[in-house]
């Protein structure tokens, strides 16, 4: 007898209930990863302005200084949050990450924009230390979004390749 | 020759599968769930033996699958990832529950180290029952096999033995697949 045979024979399990494909238009929603990035973006920012004030601010008052600590750290707490989500839960593909690379480029430069102008206005020191920080940003969120182009680009080469060769270039 | 061809044809087809799913298109996701739903549930069955924690383990199996495929790098080791996935969850779920070995009451000594051909075509049904009897290893070696999904070098990878190993596992499982169907007066 043959293998098929024999696998026919022995694998008759059930066909997937309908929970799982509403488990699976889950996993591909947009909308809820970028809930996340937008988190992420969000508590980085706020992260920045507060170590910026922090940096620059002289002689502050223990108090603040403890604030600001405490400020800084539940920021991280999101940050280190919304990673895990992105990278364990709901996991970003080749299309969302393109999005949330955009994402991130629009938000750091509104940021940058926004900490030169108050810098530009007022004078203050935390203000271009804020900027400084949004260029970091910046540049940061500009590699993510050109790697998540490379990456759709190199998986759409990938499907075009395969569909050629296994003669689904009709699909 | 032709058999590598269809290897070959079969990876593509996997990568392609993968490919699809991490560029996000919803259809692939549909074909993953309904071509390897029954598969996974088959073997976690096979594991574990009971049907309700198989379902519960194959849910879980999915949904680590769903999470992880956008991080699968090589997309024609398809097969043996799913697998993977499914075994470690289901041995998860057998730790959790006896905390110790899970072997059954079928003696593995005094097995004759010859092979020998075993012809099952008329002993499938009988052999339900028996293969749940099989110790773990064997029943787990057998089930990846002749499921027709995994090729021999898969299982191997898949286990992290040798594939001399694989193939000494399948010897020993029809071995005593043999024994048990011909203690209960079945000609085999």
């Amino acid at each position: 007898m043959s293998k098929k045979d024999f696998s026919t024979a022995l694998s008759s399990g059930p066909t997937p209930s309908a929970v799982l494909l509403h488990l699976a238009d889950a996993q591909l929603s947009l909308r809820g990863r970028l809930g996340y990035v937008a988190l992420l973006l969000v508590a980085l920012m706020m992260t920045g302005v507060i170590g910026s004030l922090w940096l620059t601010e002289p002689a502050l008052p223990m108090r603040t200084q403890v604030g600001f600590a405490v400020m800084i750290a539940i920021g991280l707490s999101w940050v280190t949050f919304a990673l895990w989500v992105l990278t364990h839960r709901q996991v970003l593909l080749a299309p969302h990450r393109i999005v949330a690379g955009r994402m991130a480029v629009t938000f750091t430069a509104l940021f940058l924009m926004g900490a030169l102008a108050v810098g530009y206005q007022t004078g203050g020191a935390a203000a271009y230390a804020a900027a400084a920080v949004g260029v970091v940003m910046l540049v940061g969120a500009v590699v993510i979004l050109m790697g998540a182009h490379r990456r759709f680009a190199r998986l759409m080469q990938r499907r075009e390749t395969l569909e050629r060769e296994l003669g689904r270039t009709g699909k | 020759m032709i058999e590598a061809n269809d290897t070959g044809s079969r990876a593509r087809e996997d990568e392609w599968l993968v490919v699809r799913c991490q560029l996000g298109e919803r259809p692939a996701f549909e074909e993953l769930i309904q071509r390897w739903y029954g598969p996974l549930w088959t073997y976690v069955r096979r594991l574990t033996g009971e049907d309700e924690a198989a379902k519960d383990i194959t849910q879980d199996v999915w949904l680590r699958v769903l999470r992880g495929i956008g991080r699968l790098r090589e997309g024609s080791k398809l097969r043996p990832w799913l697998f993977g996935i499914a075994r470690r969850t289901s041995m998860d779920w057998l730790r959790a529950r006896y905390a110790a070995a899970v072997l059954s009451d079928v003696d593995v000594t005094g097995i004759a180290a010859e092979d020998a051909p075993l012809d099952l075509e008329e002993e499938l049904r009988a052999m339900q029952g028996e293969l749940a009897r099989l110790p773990v290893t064997e029943r787990e070696v057998l089930t990846l096999f002749y499921l027709q999904e995994l090729s021999l070098d898969e299982v191997a990878d898949l286990l992290g033995i040798p594939a001399g190993t694989v193939k000494s596992r399948l010897f020993r499982a029809r071995q005593l697949l043999r024994r048990e169907l011909e203690s209960k007066g079945r000609q085999v």
